[in-house]
C-alpha cells in the first residue's frame, strides 16, 4: 500500500498533456490509415454517393414484386418518408410505401436526384474474402513468404558474419574496408543496375526466377552490416576473451558470446528486412513477375489495384498484405524499438 | 573522408610497425569473416559500375550488339542537350529540396516526443508512429488520394473546424507536388527508429546541471539533446537522401520500374528498357551519380562543422 499516493497522482496529472496531445496527433497521423480500413469495409454502392455515411453503410432496400429497390427520403406531409424509388424521374418521381405497398405506386412531383437514400450500418466481409478467392491469394503469399524467408536467412546469417569481423578484428589497410562499406551504402543503384541486368537475364538467364533477388542477399547488406557492427562494438569484450581463452574460435565466440547479447539489433535488421523484402516490387517486376507461377504479393496487389482502383478493394487488398509484417511489428515492438543505436557507447575496438 | 571519429573505426594506432604473427593471424581471420562483403563488392558493385562506365562511352544498342562502337564524350553531350533528362533531374532535385528538410524536421520533433520520459504506453505509441512507414508506397498513394478528395475523402472533414478546407481542392488540384511531399511525411519510422535509438545514450545527468541552471525542457531538447543526436541525425540524412535519389534503403517504397518516366529513375528504365539503348542509358546513370556522390561529398565535407563527434574533443 502507498503511504502516500498525492506524489503519484500530481505526477501523473502532471504527464496528462503531453500524453493527449501525443495522442491527438498520432490519432491525426494515423487518421489516413483508419479511413484506409474504413473504406476497405465499405460496399462498393456506397463510394460514389456524396451523401452517403462515412461509416461503412448499406443502401437500404426494399423487394416489390422480385425486384429491390433503394429507399430514399422523400419530404412531404409529415416530414420525410422513406419511400422505394420504383422509376426516378426528373419531374415525376414514383414511389412505394414498403410500410403500405398495397396502395400502389405513389407520384412525387420533384427530381429524384435532389433526393438522399437511406443508410443502414453494414460491413461488406466480401470485399476480403472476394479478394482471397480471386487473386490466386494463398500462391502470392507463399511466393512471397519462400522469398522473403529464404532472403532473410541468407542476409542475416551474411551481415551478421562480417559486422563481426569489422567489429572485432583488425583489417588489412585499417580503415580504409569499412570507409568503402558506407560508400557503398549511397551508390545509387542505377549505376549498377544496368550490367547486372544483363548478366542476370542475358547471360545467366536467370529471368523469371528469383536467384537475381535472392543471390546477392547471400554477400550481406552494408546497412545491416553497419548496425549490426555498431551494436557488437559496443558489448563488454571480457567475455569474448574468456571464451577465447576456454579455446573457443571466432565463430563459436560470435555465436555462443556476442549473439546471445544481442537480441534487439538482431530482430531490429530482421524486421527491417522483412518489411523491405514483403514489399519489395522493383526487383521483383524486372526479374520474377515474367513467370506467373513467381508472382509474389506486392507484385499481384499492386497490379490488381492499378486495373481496379476502386477505393474499397484497393483498401481492403492493402490490408491483406499488410496483416503479416504488421502482426510482426506488433509482436516484437518491445526490441525494435530499442535497436537502432547508430552511436553505442564503446568500451573496446578490438579483441 | 568524413567519419573519423573512432567510435565508428577499428582501432588499429596501437599496433606496432611490423605486425606480431598473432596480429596476422587475426587479420586473416578478419579478412575471412569480411570475405562474402569483399566478394559481393566485387561482384554485385564495382564490376558493375566499372560495366555500365565503359558502356557509357559507346553507341551499344540492345537490338544490335555486334555494331557498338566507342562514340568517346558523345552520350555525355547528348545528356546535356537532352531537354528531358534536364526536366526530371530538376524535379528529382526539387523534390528533394522539399522533401529532406521536411522529413528531417518532422522526425525530430516526433522522436522528440516520443523520447518523453512522461509518456505512457511508450512502446505501443512508437510502434504506432513506425505503423504507417511499412506501407507499400503505390498502396498509399491510392489511399491518400481517396483521403484527400474533397467529397469522399476525411481531409476536408477534418480541416473544416479550422477553416481550412478550401486547402483540400487546392490539393487535389496540385497533385503529385503536394501529394508526395505530404506522403513523405509517413515514411519517417526508420528516421524516428535511429533517433530514439540515440536518446538511449545520452547519459541523464547532464540534464541534471542544466535543470538546476533553469533551462526548460524545450531549452534542453533544443541546446543539449540535438547537438548530441548530431551523428544520429547524420545518418538518417544520408538514408533520407538516398532513398529520395531512387536507392532502396531500409524500407522499400518504390515503384515499378516500368511505365512512369516522371523521374529520373524512372527515365533512365525508359531508355534502358524501353529505346534499348544501353550506352545513352548508362551514361545517364553515371551522371546522376556523380551529381549524387557531389550531394554526399558536400554533406560529409560539412559534416565536421555541425556533426558532435565525442572522440573529437579527447
Amino acid at each position: 500500500m502507498l503511504k502516500n499516493p498525492l506524489p503519484y497522482l500530481s505526477q501523473t496529472v502532471r504527464s496528462l498533456p503531453i500524453n493527449l496531445f501525443v495522442w491527438a496527433l498520432l490519432l491525426f497521423y494515423l487518421s489516413p490509415v483508419f479511413f484506409m480500413i474504413v473504406t476497405a469495409l465499405k460496399p462498393t454502392a456506397q463510394l460514389n454517393d456524396r451523401n452517403a455515411p462515412f461509416y461503412p453503410a448499406a443502401p437500404e432496400a426494399f423487394e416489390y414484386q422480385d425486384r429491390e429497390y433503394h429507399i430514399y427520403f422523400v419530404p412531404g406531409e409529415g416530414g420525410l418518408r422513406r419511400w422505394a424509388m420504383i422509376r426516378p424521374g426528373r419531374e415525376m418521381t414514383e414511389f412505394i410505401d414498403p410500410l403500405d405497398p398495397e396502395a400502389g405506386l405513389i407520384t412525387w412531383e420533384g427530381n429524384w436526384r435532389a433526393l438522399q437514400k437511406v443508410y443502414r450500418f453494414h460491413i461488406e466481409w466480401s470485399n476480403f474474402t472476394g479478394l482471397l478467392e480471386s487473386l490466386l491469394f494463398p500462391r502470392m503469399f507463399l511466393n512471397t513468404f519462400l522469398l522473403t524467408s529464404i532472403g532473410w536467412i541468407a542476409v542475416l546469417a551474411s551481415s551478421i558474419v562480417v559486422a563481426y569481423g569489422f567489429s572485432r578484428f583488425p583489417l588489412p589497410g585499417g580503415n580504409v574496408l569499412f570507409y568503402v562499406l558506407i560508400a557503398t551504402i549511397l551508390i545509387p543503384e542505377k549505376v549498377t543496375f544496368i550490367p547486372s541486368y544483363f548478366v542476370y537475364v542475358n547471360a545467366l538467364h536467370w529471368g523469371g526466377t528469383f536467384l537475381p533477388i535472392l543471390v546477392p542477399l547471400f554477400f550481406g547488406n552494408a546497412v545491416y552490416i553497419f548496425l549490426l557492427r555498431q551494436n557488437f562494438r559496443s558489448l563488454p569484450v571480457e567475455l569474448e576473451e574468456a571464451a577465447m581463452l576456454d579455446g573457443a574460435g571466432p565463430l563459436q565466440r560470435l555465436f555462443y558470446v556476442v549473439l546471445p547479447q544481442s537480441w534487439p539489433v538482431v530482430i531490429t535488421v530482421s524486421l527491417l528486412f522483412i518489411f523491405y523484402s514483403w514489399n519489395e516490387i522493383r526487383q521483383v517486376s524486372l526479374y520474377a513477375a515474367s513467370n506467373m507461377d513467381l508472382i509474389p504479393l506486392s507484385y499481384g496487389v499492386q497490379n490488381f489495384q492499378a486495373f481496379t482502383p476502386i477505393q474499397n478493394l484497393v483498401s481492403a487488398s492493402t490490408l491483406l498484405v499488410l496483416a503479416f509484417p504488421v502482426t510482426l511489428l506488433f509482436l516484437f515492438q518491445r526490441f525494435f524499438m530499442q535497436g537502432l543505436v547508430i552511436t553505442g557507447a564503446e568500451k573496446h575496438s578490438s579483441l | 573522408m568524413p567519419v573519423q571519429s573512432d567510435s565508428v573505426l577499428p582501432g588499429s594506432k596501437s599496433e606496432s610497425l611490423r605486425p606480431s604473427i598473432e596480429t596476422r593471424f587475426k587479420r586473416q581471420v578478419g579478412l575471412l569473416l569480411i570475405s562474402p562483403w569483399l566478394v559481393g563488392l566485387l561482384v554485385f558493385k564495382l564490376a558493375p559500375i566499372l560495366t555500365s562506365l565503359v558502356f557509357s562511352f559507346t553507341d551499344y544498342q540492345l537490338l544490335h550488339p555486334g555494331e557498338a562502337q566507342f562514340i568517346g564524350f558523345q552520350n555525355y553531350r547528348t545528356v546535356f542537350q537532352d531537354a528531358t533528362a534536364g526536366t526530371v533531374l530538376w524535379q528529382t532535385v526539387r523534390l528533394a529540396l522539399i522533401i529532406l528538410p521536411l522529413q528531417l524536421a518532422a522526425s525530430i520533433c516526433v522522436a522528440g516526443l516520443l523520447g518523453d520520459r512522461r509518456l505512457w504506453l511508450r512502446n505501443t505509441v512508437r510502434t504506432l508512429f513506425f505503423l504507417p512507414s511499412i506501407i507499400p508506397a503505390f498502396a498509399a498513394t491510392l489511399m491518400w488520394r481517396g483521403y484527400l478528395d474533397p467529397g469522399m475523402g476525411w481531409i476536408g472533414f477534418l480541416l473544416k473546424p479550422l477553416g481550412l478546407d478550401g486547402l483540400s481542392r487546392q490539393g487535389s488540384a496540385a497533385g503529385l507536388d503536394f501529394l508526395l511531399p505530404l506522403t513523405s511525411l509517413w515514411t519517417i519510422g526508420p528516421s524516428i527508429l535511429i533517433l530514439l535509438g540515440a536518446f538511449q545514450t545520452i547519459p541523464h545527468e547532464i540534464y541534471e546541471a542544466a535543470k538546476l541552471d533553469g533551462a526548460g525542457r524545450l531549452r534542453r531538447f533544443i541546446s543539449m539533446t540535438v547537438p548530441l543526436i548530431t551523428p544520429a541525425i547524420f545518418f538518417s540524412l544520408v538514408l533520407n537522401l538516398t532513398a529520395v535519389f531512387g536507392g532502396a534503403i531500409l524500407l522499400d517504397r518504390g515503384s515499378t520500374y516500368r511505365g512512369e518516366i516522371s523521374s529520373y529513375d524512372g527515365y533512365v528504365n525508359y531508355v534502358l528498357l524501353d529505346l534499348f539503348r544501353v550506352g545513352y542509358a548508362s551514361s545517364l546513370a553515371w551522371v546522376f551519380f556523380l551529381i549524387v556522390l557531389l550531394v554526399i561529398l558536400i554533406l560529409f565535407g560539412t559534416s565536421r562543422y555541425w556533426v558532435y563527434f565525442p572522440e573529437r574533443e579527447r
